[in-house]
């Protein structure tokens, strides 16, 4: 009896003083991305790690053909979620996850109406560099935008790491909501634990004015772009 | 034939703001307003949550008006050169939309509250009251002034004004303030800060059913 009382006074104290009960609970972001007519779409979740459009890229993860994904981050707090599916404009939302809970949010992607002015992947290329024997892979990108207002979102996801990267511009751009090149995108990845399999490695570009180019997954074959037929 | 009345006026501003908010001004890029925000249930509250903390690429983030942050999003959507006219027609049809729902600065119905966001927005409130003081106090009370919030854009002998637009033109101490500038965003934050609870909107605003519910 008596030991029942203590445990029992445990767990009070430990709802009283605010600690989780389920020590150790994962931080979990999930969801389900489909279009108007609530078919599942494939893509992409990546995050920006506080406020959104802050441009600080933390996690990502792709969305399945059942259109769910899920990415557990490290903490609670602030995240800008960002949804890409080949053919359809991005989807950004800012969204708030306690820690130790799951948060889960539905994501609905429209088709975009025409691809005259959508940023282009031309071609993406891992080139080890030498000078620091194999230490280092340079992840490049090709890209260019019909109408020349690409954003900074020129990114890349390693599904490996579950890390996503927004690449370096062709030349520094200091504001955010400048128009970025046309040119060569790259970042640096440290590879001197393991080496870079390209078969991770995802890529999508967005301008300015939300046009979303196709994801680009391995083989890295760049092929006309998507037009989703709107039939309503 | 009737002359047109400001009501009239007013329901003309707020139709061509729904006609600006579901199709782009832009013909080489057809997405507009509505292709993302088309559900009447999230946008109905957007009026009431202004002036608030607009998350934009850094370092761009600051408390904007509606007014202001349509015309940043009508800028860089519609690449329209001079975004003030689509802005205020659309902030007419969001506040047609919204009109009745309770003023809370910051906060939109449906959306979570984001605390660095509302600590902003009350520093934002905190310069606009000092502001106030400053340039507007001797000749008006605050409580006085805020409640003409709920009357903006108006249309008086058929030209278009936004409050805005109105503070930039009128006298005050001090040096001039522009309609799209963090100066406005305060000051407005500060007299919407003063109308919590109260409804967004004169009862001349009216949004078609079909704006109001959705399609």
């Amino acid at each position: 009896m008596i030991r029942v009382v203590l445990v029992a006074c445990l767990a009070f104290s430990l709802v009283a003083l605010g600690l989780p009960l389920e020590a150790g609970a994962a931080t979990i972001i999930t969801g389900i991305v489909k279009n108007e007519a609530g078919k599942p779409l494939a893509g992409l979740a990546l995050l920006e790690k506080g406020e959104i459009h802050n441009n600080v890229w933390d996690r990502g993860t792709v969305v399945g053909a059942d259109g769910r994904f899920r990415i557990e981050v490290p903490t609670g707090g602030q995240y800008g979620l960002h949804v890409y599916s080949s053919g359809h404009i991005y989807s950004p939302e800012a969204v708030k996850v306690e820690t130790g809970k799951t948060l889960e949010v539905k994501v609905l992607l429209d088709p975009e109406p025409m691809r005259a002015n959508t940023p282009v992947i031309k071609k993406a290329g891992f080139f080890p560099y030498e000078a620091r024997q194999g230490k280092v892979t340079f992840v490049k990108l090709d890209v260019e935008d019909p109408n020349g207002d690409l954003g900074p979102q020129i990114l890349a996801l390693n599904v490996a790491t579950g890390r996503a990267y927004a690449m370096d511009p062709p030349k520094r751009i200091k504001d955010l909501k400048a128009n970025f090149p046309n040119g060569v995108y790259q970042i640096e990845v440290d590879t001197s634990k393991a080496p870079i399999n390209p078969r991770d490695w995802h890529f999508v570009v967005a301008d300015h004015q939300c046009n979303t180019s196709d994801i680009l997954s391995f083989p890295h074959e760049p092929k006309p772009q998507n037009v989703i037929k709107v039939t309503k | 034939m009737m002359p047109a009345t400001a009501e009239d006026d007013l329901q003309a501003l707020v139709a061509e703001g729904e006609l600006l908010w579901t199709r782009s001004a832009d013909p080489g890029n057809p997405v507009a307003c509505a292709t993302c925000h088309r559900d009447p249930a999230k946008t109905r509250g957007w009026a009431a949550s202004f002036p608030k903390f607009k998350p934009l690429p850094p370092p761009h983030s600051r408390v904007m008006t509606l007014l202001q942050a349509n015309a940043e999003a009508v800028e860089r959507h519609y690449r329209l050169h001079d975004p003030l006219p689509a802005a205020t027609a659309i902030t007419a049809f969001l506040t047609a939309q919204g009109a009745g729902v309770p003023i809370s600065p910051g906060i939109s119905d449906g959306q979570p509250i984001f605390p660095a966001r509302m600590e902003q927005l009350a520093v934002s409130v905190g310069r606009g009251g000092r502001l106030y003081a400053n340039r507007c106090g001797q000749c008006h009370h605050a409580s006085t002034v805020a409640p003409s919030l709920t009357a903006f854009p108006r249309v008086v002998s058929g030209r278009v004004e936004s409050l805005e637009g109105f503070l930039e033109r009128h006298q005050s101490l001090g040096h001039s303030l522009t309609w799209d500038g963090p100066a406005i965003g305060d000051l407005m934050a500060y007299l919407a800060s003063q109308m919590a609870g109260r409804p967004v909107g004169l009862p001349t605003y009216r949004a078609s059913q079909e704006a109001r519910e959705g399609s």
